[in-house]
C-alpha cells in the first residue's frame, strides 16, 4: 500500500508539471484553435530568464516571477507580431511549422545566450529544500507549489474565460473566426493576446517548474509532449481537463514504472495516448463531442 | 510549351543529377544522394499531408522502420539487399496501413497527436527491443556490391536512388493526376462531403498511408546503404520536421514542389553549417518566413511570377475557414 | 523544345569536363607554409552540444595560447567547427565536409558516441589523423584504427573502474541506473560484461530518461532489493533527480558516477537538497574541477574569449586533448605531413599535460591515450577532494 501511495504522490507532483504546460496550451487553443508547438521551448526560455534575474543578478525572488510572467508575454506579442501576422490564412500544417520555427529559434537563442553557463543550471526553490512529512510520505515542499500554482493559474482563466469579456472574445474568435469579424472583433488582436498569454503562463510555468527539473536549452520538447498529450486527454479546449489530462499522464508514468518497469515509464503515456485516441476520438474530457465538418 | 515548364524543369534536373558523379567530389555526392532519398520521403508526406490532409507526424518512424527492416533483414536472415530493399519497404507500407484504421476517425490535431505518439513509441522500440534492433548502439549493414558494374559503392548507390526517386515521381504524378488524386484532394477538403459523393475513406485514407509508408521504406532502405550503419538517431523528431518544412517550403500538394523542397531543405541545412552555432536559430527563421511569407511555397511563388509553369496546385484550405462556406479569397485555383 | 534540351545536355557535359580538370590534389592538405588547419567535428546544437561546443571552446583557447606564443615550427593554428547535431548523418556529413571541402590537416573532436563511431571508417578510408576528445565508445578505439587516437576514457575503462570501485569500497549489493539512449548504452554493455566476468550479480538493473523529472518508482526498487552502491551511468538531471529522491524516501547508498558528472561541486548544487551527495564518488576524465584554483589560468582565457560562459568540466576536456595534439604537431618537426604527426601520436610516452589526471601514453598497438580515471568527492561544505588516480588497463 505504501508502494501505491508514493507512486501515486510522484505521479501527481509530475503530472502537475505537464499540467502547467497543458493548460498554456489549451488557452492558446481556445482562443485560436492552434498548438502552439513552441510552449515547451517558452516554458524553458522564461525559466531561463527568471534565472538571470534572480541567481544571475541577485534579484529577489518576487521579481524574477514577474520577470518570467511579463517576458513571456512580451515575447509571445513580439513573436505574433513579427512572424505570425498572417497565421489566420494558412493551413494547419504551415500553422504547426510556424510554431515549430519558433521553437527552434527560442532554443538556439537559449543555448549561444545561457549554454556556456553549465551543462543543467539550478534554480533555488520557493522555499526550503528540505523534504517535509505528510502523514507517512516525504514531498519536496517546491512539489507542491507547482501543484498549487497549476491549479491557481487554471483557477484564474476558467474566471478570465468566462467572465471577462476580454474572456469571451477569445472564445468567439476560436468558435468561429469570420463571424467574430462580422461582428466587428479584431482577430489581429485577438491571436496577439492570445499567444501573449499563452507565453505568460508559460512563464510561470518555468519559475514553478525549474527548481525541479533544473534548467537547459533542450528541456522544451520532453514538456511539450507530456503537455500535448495532457491537453488532448483533457480535450483540447477544458481547462481543468488539462489539469486532470497532466496529473493522468504523471501517474501513468509511475504506476508503469513502479509495477511493470523503469523502462517502461517513457513510453508508457504515449501508449495510453494512442489507446484513448482509439476509443474517444475527442479526449476524455471534451466539452463537445461534435466533429467539424 | 514554354521553357520553364514543370516537365521542362524536372528533365533538366533529372539530366544535371545523372552528371553529378562526373564532376563532384564525395562530399558533394554524398548531399546529392542525400537529396534524393528526401525527394522519395518529401513526395509520400506531401500524398499524404498535402493531397489527402491527414496531418501525420509518423512519416519518420516509418522511415525508420524501412531502414531497420532492410537492414535486419541483412544483418539477421542474410538476405541479399535487392530482396531485402523492396521487403523492407513493403514492412514500412504494411506499418502505415496499419496507421491508417485509428485515423479513420481521428483528425487534425488528434490525428497529429497519436501519430507523434506512435513515433515516440517506434523509437522506444528501436532503443528496447535489444535482440531484434541492437539496441542504442546501432549496427552496422553489409554494403551492397554492384559488380559487375564498373560501380564504387557510392556511385552505384546514387544512381539507384536516382531511379528509385524517378520512377517514384512519375508514378505518382500520374496517380495524383487521377481520379485518386482528386479523391484524396475530396477528402481533405471535407471527409463528410467527400464520404457523400461516394468516395469510400478507409480505402482512401489507407491508400495515402500505404503510399507514404511505402516511400519512406524506399527512402530507408537506400538511408541504411548511405552509411552502412543504423541507430536510432536519425528517426526522431527532429527528421520530421524536416521532412514537414520540405513539403512546405517546396508546396503542399504538389510532387514536383516535394522535389524542390527536399532539394532546398537540403541544400539549406548544409549551407546552414557556414552559421555554426546559429543554425538552430536560423533555421527555424527560414522556416518562419517561409509559412509567413511564402504562402503555397516555392511552387505557389513559381506559380505566381513565371510564365509557363503548369501546376495545377491543390493547395489545402486555411483553418481559420474551416467551417464557413468554401469561398477561398485567396489563391487562384486553376482546374486541371 | 527538344533541340534545347540536347543543348543543355551537352553544356553540362562540357562544364563538368571541365570542371574536373580543375581538381587540384594537394600533397598536404590543410597545411601553408604559415598556417595548419585543424577540423573538429561535434554538436554545436542539440543537447550534445554541451561534449561538442563546450569542448571545442577549449580546443579554441588552447590554439589561441600557442598562436600567441608564435605558433608551431612558425605555423599558427586554425580551427574549423562542423556541427554534427550528435546524429551519424550528420557526423558523416561533417566530416566528409571537413575533409574533402575544407581540406583539413588534422581532425580533433568527437562527442556523441554513435556519431563518431558512425563516421570512424570515413576517416579511416581518408587516412587523416584524429584524436578523439570526448566520444566513449568502445568501437572507435577497438580494433585500433591507424590514424585515430583517443584521450577519452572509453567506456570500458571507466565501467571497469566504477566496479572495481564499488568492490574495494566493499560493497555487497550493487545496482545500477542507466540512461538507455546511445551514450547510456556504450558505457552500460560493457559493464555488464565485466560485472558477468567477475562473478558478480546485479541486486537491480533500473532505467531512467535523459529528462526524467521523478526516480520514486526506481528508488523504491532498489530500496526494496537493500543495494548499498549504485553505479549511476547518468546525465547530471537524471542522476540529481535520482540523488534527490534517494534523499527524500531515506536510501542511502553509496553512488557512484562518471565522467558525465564528472563535477561534484556542480552535482550538489544541481540535487539542491543538503547532504543527499554525501556519499557521492566520481570519476571523472580529468583531475580538475573549474572551481580548483589551478584552473583559474583556463577559467580567465575561457570566459574571456566566450563572454558570458563560465568554464566548465567540458572545456577541460577539449583543452587537455588540444594539448596533446599541440605536442605531438611540434614533435611532428617543421617538415609536417600526416604521416609524421601519426607516428608522433603513436609514440606519446608519459606525457603531462594540464588536466588529464595522469601522464598520456600512446602505444602502436593501443591507441586509447587516457587510462587513468581521476576519482573526486565532495563533502557537504567543503572542497571537491581528489580521492585517487587510478590505472585501468
Amino acid at each position: 500500500m505504501l508502494l501505491f501511495s508514493y507512486l501515486l504522490l510522484s505521479g501527481i507532483t509530475t503530472g502537475a508539471l505537464y499540467a502547467l504546460v497543458a493548460i498554456g496550451l489549451v488557452v492558446v487553443n481556445k482562443s485560436t484553435g492552434i498548438i502552439n508547438f513552441a510552449q515547451g521551448e517558452l516554458f524553458m526560455f522564461c525559466g531561463f530568464v527568471a534565472w538571470m534575474v534572480h541567481v544571475q543578478f541577485g534579484q529577489a525572488y518576487p521579481f524574477a516571477f514577474i520577470a518570467a510572467i511579463a517576458g513571456g508575454f512580451l515575447l509571445g506579442v513580439v513573436t505574433d507580431r513579427v512572424a505570425f501576422r498572417s497565421l489566420a490564412k494558412t493551413d494547419i500544417v504551415g500553422l504547426v511549422l510556424a510554431t515549430v520555427g519558433l521553437a527552434f529559434v527560442l532554443r538556439g537563442s537559449a543555448r549561444m545566450i545561457w549554454g556556456g553557463k553549465g551543462d543543467y543550471l539550478s534554480f533555488p526553490p520557493i522555499t526550503s529544500p528540505e523534504p517535509v512529512m505528510i502523514g507517512t510520505i516525504m514531498v519536496v515542499p517546491q512539489q507542491m507549489a507547482a501543484l498549487a500554482g497549476a491549479v491557481a493559474i487554471m483557477l484564474v482563466f476558467a474566471a478570465f474565460f468566462r467572465f471577462t469579456r476580454a474572456g469571451k472574445i477569445m472564445r468567439a474568435t476560436a468558435d468561429n473566426s469570420k463571424a467574430a469579424t462580422l461582428v466587428g472583433i479584431s482577430i489581429q488582436n485577438v491571436y496577439t493576446l492570445a499567444f501573449g498569454t499563452g507565453a505568460a503562463i508559460a512563464g510561470a510555468a518555468g519559475v514553478l517548474a525549474a527548481p525541479l527539473t533544473l534548467l537547459y536549452p533542450d528541456m522544451g520538447f520532453a514538456f511539450f509532449i507530456k503537455g500535448f498529450a495532457a491537453a488532448v486527454l483533457g480535450g483540447l479546449t477544458s481547462l481543468s481537463g488539462a489539469i486532470v489530462g497532466g496529473l493522468l499522464v504523471g501517474v501513468v508514468e509511475a504506476m508503469a514504472g513502479g509495477y511493470i518497469h523503469s523502462s517502461m515509464m517513457e513510453v508508457a503515456p504515449f501508449l495510453l495516448i494512442m489507446l484513448v485516441l482509439i476509443v474517444c476520438p475527442t479526449g476524455i474530457l471534451s466539452l463537445y463531442k461534435a466533429r467539424d465538418v | 510549351m514554354s521553357l520553364f515548364s514543370r516537365r521542362n524543369v524536372l528533365s533538366s534536373l533529372f539530366v544535371l543529377a545523372l552528371l553529378v558523379p562526373t564532376f563532384a567530389n564525395a562530399y558533394h555526392l554524398f548531399v546529392a544522394n542525400l537529396i534524393l532519398i528526401y525527394v522519395l520521403l518529401a513526395i509520400g508526406l506531401n500524398v499524404l499531408v498535402g493531397y489527402a490532409g491527414q496531418l501525420a507526424f509518423a512519416n519518420a518512424a516509418m522511415f525508420g522502420i524501412g531502414a531497420y527492416a532492410t537492414a535486419l533483414l541483412q544483418v539477421h536472415l542474410s538476405w541479399p539487399f535487392y530482396f531485402a530493399f523492396p521487403a523492407g519497404a513493403l514492412i514500412a507500407m504494411a506499418v502505415g496501413l496499419l496507421i491508417s484504421l485509428p485515423a479513420l476517425r481521428l483528425s487534425g490535431l488528434y490525428l497529429a497527436l497519436s501519430t507523434l505518439a506512435f513515433a515516440q513509441f517506434t523509437q522506444w522500440v528501436f532503443l528496447h527491443w535489444d535482440n531484434l534492433t541492437f539496441g542504442a548502439g546501432g549496427f552496422k549493414s553489409p554494403p551492397i556490391s554492384f559488380l559487375p558494374l564498373p560501380l564504387s559503392k557510392p556511385v552505384g548507390l546514387y544512381y539507384l536512388s536516382l531511379i528509385t526517386a524517378s520512377c517514384v515521381t512519375l508514378f505518382t504524378q500520374n496517380i495524383m493526376a487521377s481520379r485518386i488524386g482528386r479523391a484524396f484532394v475530396a477528402v481533405r477538403d471535407g471527409d463528410v462531403a467527400a464520404q457523400s459523393l461516394g468516395i469510400d475513406l478507409l480505402r482512401y485514407k489507407a491508400l495515402a498511408f500505404g503510399i507514404s509508408g511505402f516511400t519512406a521504406g524506399l527512402a530507408g532502405g537506400l538511408y541504411s546503404q548511405l552509411f552502412n550503419f543504423v541507430s536510432p538517431e536519425g528517426f526522431d523528431l527532429f527528421q520530421m520536421v524536416i521532412q514537414k518544412a520540405m513539403i512546405v517550403v517546396g508546396g503542399l500538394g504538389s510532387i514536383a514542389g516535394s522535389v524542390l523542397g527536399a532539394g532546398a531543405i537540403i541544400v539549406i541545412l548544409e549551407l546552414l553549417r557556414e552559421v555554426k552555432g546559429a543554425q538552430e536559430i536560423v533555421f527555424g527563421g527560414v522556416l518562419i518566413f517561409f509559412v509567413t511569407f511564402l504562402r503555397g511555397g516555392l511552387v505557389g511563388s513559381l506559380q505566381k511570377y513565371v510564365r509557363g509553369w503548369d501546376e495545377p496546385l491543390h493547395g489545402a484550405r486555411p483553418l481559420a475557414s474551416k467551417q464557413v462556406a468554401r469561398v477561398r479569397l485567396d489563391e487562384k485555383e486553376s482546374m486541371s | 523544345m527538344k533541340l534545347s534540351l540536347i543543348k543543355m545536355t551537352a553544356f553540362c557535359f562540357a562544364a563538368a569536363l571541365v570542371g574536373s580538370q580543375c581538381a587540384v590534389a594537394q600533397q598536404q592538405p590543410g597545411l601553408t607554409p604559415t598556417t595548419i588547419r585543424i577540423g573538429s567535428f561535434g554538436a554545436l546544437t542539440g543537447p550534445g552540444y554541451l561534449y561538442g561546443k563546450l569542448a571545442m571552446n577549449g580546443i579554441d583557447v588552447v590554439f589561441d595560447e600557442v598562436n600567441a606564443a608564435g605558433g608551431i615550427n612558425g605555423r599558427k593554428l586554425e580551427l574549423v567547427r562542423e556541427d554534427d547535431r550528435c546524429d551519424p548523418a550528420g557526423a558523416i556529413g561533417a566530416v566528409q565536409k571537413l575533409i574533402y571541402q575544407e581540406q583539413v590537416f588534422a581532425l580533433i573532436g568527437g562527442g556523441c558516441s554513435n556519431a563518431t563511431f558512425a563516421a570512424r571508417e570515413t576517416i579511416e578510408k581518408a587516412e587523416i589523423p584524429f584524436l578523439v576528445v570526448a566520444s566513449v565508445h568502445d568501437g572507435i578505439t577497438t580494433p585500433p584504427a591507424r590514424t585515430i587516437f583517443s584521450t577519452a576514457l572509453t567506456s570500458t575503462i571507466e565501467s571497469k573502474a566504477q566496479i572495481q570501485y564499488a568492490i574495494t569500497s566493499g560493497a555487497k549489493k550493487i545496482a545500477v541506473v542507466s540512461m538507455r539512449d546511445s551514450w547510456g548504452r556504450a558505457r552500460y554493455t560493457p559493464l555488464m560484461e565485466e560485472l558477468k566476468s567477475k562473478g558478480i550479480t546485479l541486486v537491480a538493473d533500473e532505467e531512467m530518461s535523459p529528462d526524467a523529472n521523478d526516480a520514486t518508482a526506481q528508488v523504491l526498487r532498489l530500496k526494496q532489493a537493500d543495494a548499498d552502491a549504485v553505479i549511476m551511468v547518468l546525465f547530471p538531471k537524471p542522476a540529481a533527480v535520482f540523488a534527490r529522491d534517494s534523499q527524500k524516501l531515506g536510501f542511502k547508498p553509496l553512488l557512484i558516477g562518471q565522467t558525465g558528472i564528472g563535477d561534484p561541486a556542480a552535482f550538489e548544487d544541481q540535487v539542491g537538497v543538503p547532504g543527499a551527495t554525501a556519499k557521492f564518488r566520481t570519476i571523472s576524465m580529468v583531475k580538475y574541477t573549474p572551481a580548483d584554483p589551478e584552473m583559474e589560468k583556463w577559467r580567465k582565457l575561457v570566459e574571456a574569449k566566450f563572454p558570458g560562459d563560465r568554464l566548465s568540466v567540458f572545456n577541460l576536456f577539449g583543452i587537455g586533448s588540444a594539448q596533446v595534439l599541440v605536442e605531438a604537431l611540434k614533435r611532428a618537426g617543421p617538415d609536417l605531413t600526416r604521416e609524421k604527426l601519426v607516428s608522433e601520436l603513436a609514440n606519446i610516452h608519459d606525457l603531462s599535460v594540464d588536466v588529464f589526471g595522469a601522464p598520456i601514453t600512446c602505444t602502436a598497438t593501443d591507441h586509447r591515450c587516457n587510462k587513468s580515471p581521476a576519482w573526486l568527492a565532495k563533502d557537504p561544505t567543503g572542497p571537491v577532494k581528489v580521492l585517487s588516480v587510478t590505472r585501468v588497463d
